[in-house]
């Protein structure tokens, strides 16, 4: 099937994403190509090839699914607007799908074609509910911290800006792929930007599609009060899965390998081993300290990614001093197991960003610093807790 | 996820009042063991006073320390072996009572009157200040007055095991549901006091000294009631068999039954006893035939006898 014009006669109703339904009843619908992969589908029967193109569309109210049987073999970008007049929709897996078939005809649009969507028709959403590939929603948030950064795309070099918002229910980290002059502190309305997730965190995406609106701010934390979130338990922490604005105490219990002086590639700090890095081959490494630190508050227990400079100031020693060791004795063990006698122990706070995967939860920390244990005045928190809540 | 064990922060007292461990099935599934308060421990973090270690055992190549750890409600047994290189060369070097901090992994050992001992496997162990063992101090005395008060919320209220309890991590809720299983006579009233003795050492008022004989006893001052004692009483009522399990005079049946199928079974060319002939044998042992379809599926079931092919029946 090719690009075709809307069949004449009596069209299907078009609807919003935002009001499909899954029944028999075929509609017609506007939307923008979000995502697009072309594929084949292997018929199990006789090994015969179909191509299909699926991902998802986006309409301004709400994101689909969708797959294209037979789909032209003109190229379809991301971005660009259909018109599928005579499609079906179908519930999968508890999400709406819609399918383009042989009776549907398929047509570009243009922007004007899109339902006319009014901020204030947009629900609102509370940050701690965004999922990863949502759309379709407005969120009002304080901006608590944002960055320029320059990335390479392919050949281009692009500068966005990234940081974290906050609203009264938690925070999500953001990347504006253009400039909305964003500034710390600011309170503002968003609409049209999407969720993706960035380490097993969903993050919020804005880019030239999206709308920046200031507001007054009126019930949002603070930046400040956001970037300083009340210490939490780590089973906590892991419960949530991670977080943007974490903080929490705990005791270093072990350390994880490779930590210590440690060898990274040049192009990519991966660590290298035997001189070969994963991606780059064999390269010239170049030596780092690092700590992939244990952290065990009785609740539960996650990993801490220290870098070079928390690395150095908690272990109170330098990338050249380490140096100067392994020359004296060459043997990288000697100097992570005095690494792990200076900090098995000691009780830290933490500040940073953590994430969650099979292995529990690493926290990427802004902030890393032994705590002192205080023990009078702990005696009296739990004396208190202890009358307070007597059982 | 398949996360990392947390090291459950208890108290000596606790520590040695359990004695009931939850063994994981499967491949290295991890032990637990659970306490009296709720604490469901593979690690724990402990701290106090360690004393010199004694070599167990005499083979040189296989070197075995036991030292002891002592807070201000008892002493844990801390022990290390080759497996634990990093533990074992720490302990080795405690020569005086240091105080210290030790990360392990929970053994309970069973006698041959299955009296439970419970002692930690040490990872690591190092000498820290007294300042910092009574910080540690600090947070066991906190997170077992949290299961005490866990444990005092559930026995209030009647819930399914999993119901959250806002406030507590899921874990601590279902440790503390399976520990009012596994000790359901636990006097529990003792701890309040313990703790509150121990917080005392916590604040500095008390030296963190060498293990009183008595530390309840002296460690409360005269103005306050006296406290009860700290021991902690489990009284056991011995479980119901479990439905279903055979009777002495069942099991007799059974081999009787057992014994019937073998003969039949040599003496047929095929190896197999026929159905219909178990049936009439066994009839003139008195067991009808009725019984003997029980008897037959029970045997079936428990894997004693096998019926590859319809009415042929052999001892697995």
């Amino acid at each position: 099937m090719s690009l075709s014009p809307p069949v004449e006669g009596t069209p299907p109703v078009e609807v919003r994403l935002r009001d499909l339904r899954a029944n028999d009843v075929p509609v017609s619908i506007v939307a923008r190509v979000v995502t697009a992969e072309r594929r084949e589908i292997v018929r199990k029967s006789d090994g015969g090839r179909r191509p299909v193109l699926s991902g998802l569309l986006s309409d301004g109210t709400a994101s689909v699914r969708f797959t294209w049987w037979d789909p032209p073999s003109d190229p379809i970008e991301r971005g660009e607007i259909l018109r599928a007049v005579n499609v079906q929709v179908r519930e999968y897996q508890g999400r709406l799908e819609v399918s383009f078939n042989w009776k549907s005809r398929v047509a570009p649009a243009g922007d004007a074609d899109l339902p006319v969507v009014r901020p204030e028709d947009i629900p609102l959403r509370p940050l701690a509910e965004i999922r990863d590939g949502e759309d379709g929603f407005r969120i009002v948030a304080r901006v608590v911290r944002v960055a320029p950064k320059t990335v390479s795309v392919g050949e281009d070099r692009r500068l966005l800006h990234e940081g974290v918002v906050a609203d009264a229910s938690g925070a999500l980290a953001f990347t504006a792929w253009s400039d909305f002059g964003l500034k710390t502190g600011e309170a503002i309305d968003v609409s049209g930007g999407y969720a993706r997730a960035f380490r097993g965190r969903p993050q919020l995406v804005l880019d030239e599609r999206s709308a920046v609106r200031r507001v007054p701010g009126d019930g949002l934390p603070s930046a400040e009060s956001a970037a300083r979130g009340a210490v939490r338990s780590i089973a906590d922490v892991e419960a949530s899965r991670g977080g943007e604005l974490l903080e929490f105490q705990g005791v270093i219990v072990g350390l994880l390998p490779p930590s210590g002086l440690v060898n990274r590639c040049p192009e990519c700090r991966r660590a290298v081993r035997q001189g070969l890095c994963r991606v780059h081959g064999t390269v010239q490494p170049e030596p780092d300290i690092r700590a992939r630190l244990v952290v065990d508050d009785g609740t539960g227990t996650l990993t801490v990614q220290a870098g070079r400079p928390e690395t150095e100031r908690l272990w109170g020693r330098t990338l050249e001093q380490c140096l100067a060791t392994m020359r004296a004795n060459p043997d990288p063990t000697v100097l992570e197991e005095e690494l792990f006698e200076t900090l098995f122990g000691r009780r830290v706070r933490v500040r940073g960003r953590g994430s969650a995967d099979d292995f529990g939860v690493t926290v990427y920390p802004d902030f890393l610093e032994f705590e002192p244990a205080d023990p009078r005045a702990r005696a009296r928190d739990v004396l208190a807790s202890l009358e307070g809540g007597a059982p | 996820m398949t996360g990392r064990e947390t090291a459950w922060r208890v108290l000596a007292q606790e520590f040695g009042a359990s004695v009931e461990e939850e063994k994981g099935v499967g491949d290295r599934a991890a032990s637990y063991l659970i306490s009296p308060l709720g604490a469901r421990m593979n690690r724990v973090l402990v701290s106090g006073v360690l004393s010199q270690a004694e070599a167990v055992g005499r083979d040189p190549e296989n070197p075995f320390f036991r030292a002891k750890l002592t807070d201000p409600t008892g002493t844990i047994s801390v022990t290390a072996g080759g497996f634990q290189p990093r533990a074992l060369a720490a302990l080795r070097t405690v020569t005086v009572p240091t105080p210290a901090v030790v990360v392990g992994k929970v053994h309970l050992f069973r006698g041959r009157d299955g009296a439970g001992y419970a002692s930690v496997r040490a990872e690591a162990i190092r000498p820290v200040s007294a300042e910092e063992v009574r910080g540690h101090l600090a947070d066991a005395v906190e997170q077992t007055s949290q299961r005490l008060r866990l444990m005092a919320t559930l026995a209030d209220d009647i819930r399914g095991a999993n119901t959250p309890v806002p406030g507590f991590p899921a874990l601590w809720v279902r440790s503390a549901q399976e520990a009012r299983q596994r000790y359901p006579n636990v006097d529990r009233r003792g701890y309040q006091p313990l703790l509150r003795a121990t917080l005392r050492t916590v604040s500095g008022e008390l030296a963190l000294g060498l293990p009183d004989p008595a530390p309840m006893l002296s460690g409360t001052p005269q103005d306050e009631p006296a406290a009860p004692p700290p021991a902690v009483r489990i009284t056991r009522t011995t479980p119901p068999p479990p439905p279903g399990l055979p009777s002495a005079a069942e099991r007799a049946e059974e081999s009787a039954f057992l014994d019937v199928i073998d003969q039949l079974a040599d003496k047929s060319a095929d190896g197999y006893a026929d159905l219909n002939e178990v049936v009439r044998a066994a009839a003139r042992t008195g067991v009808t035939a009725q019984r003997a379809e029980e008897l037959l599926g029970r045997l079936e079931e428990s894997g004693a006898v096998e019926e590859p092919v319809v009415g042929k029946l052999r001892r697995s």
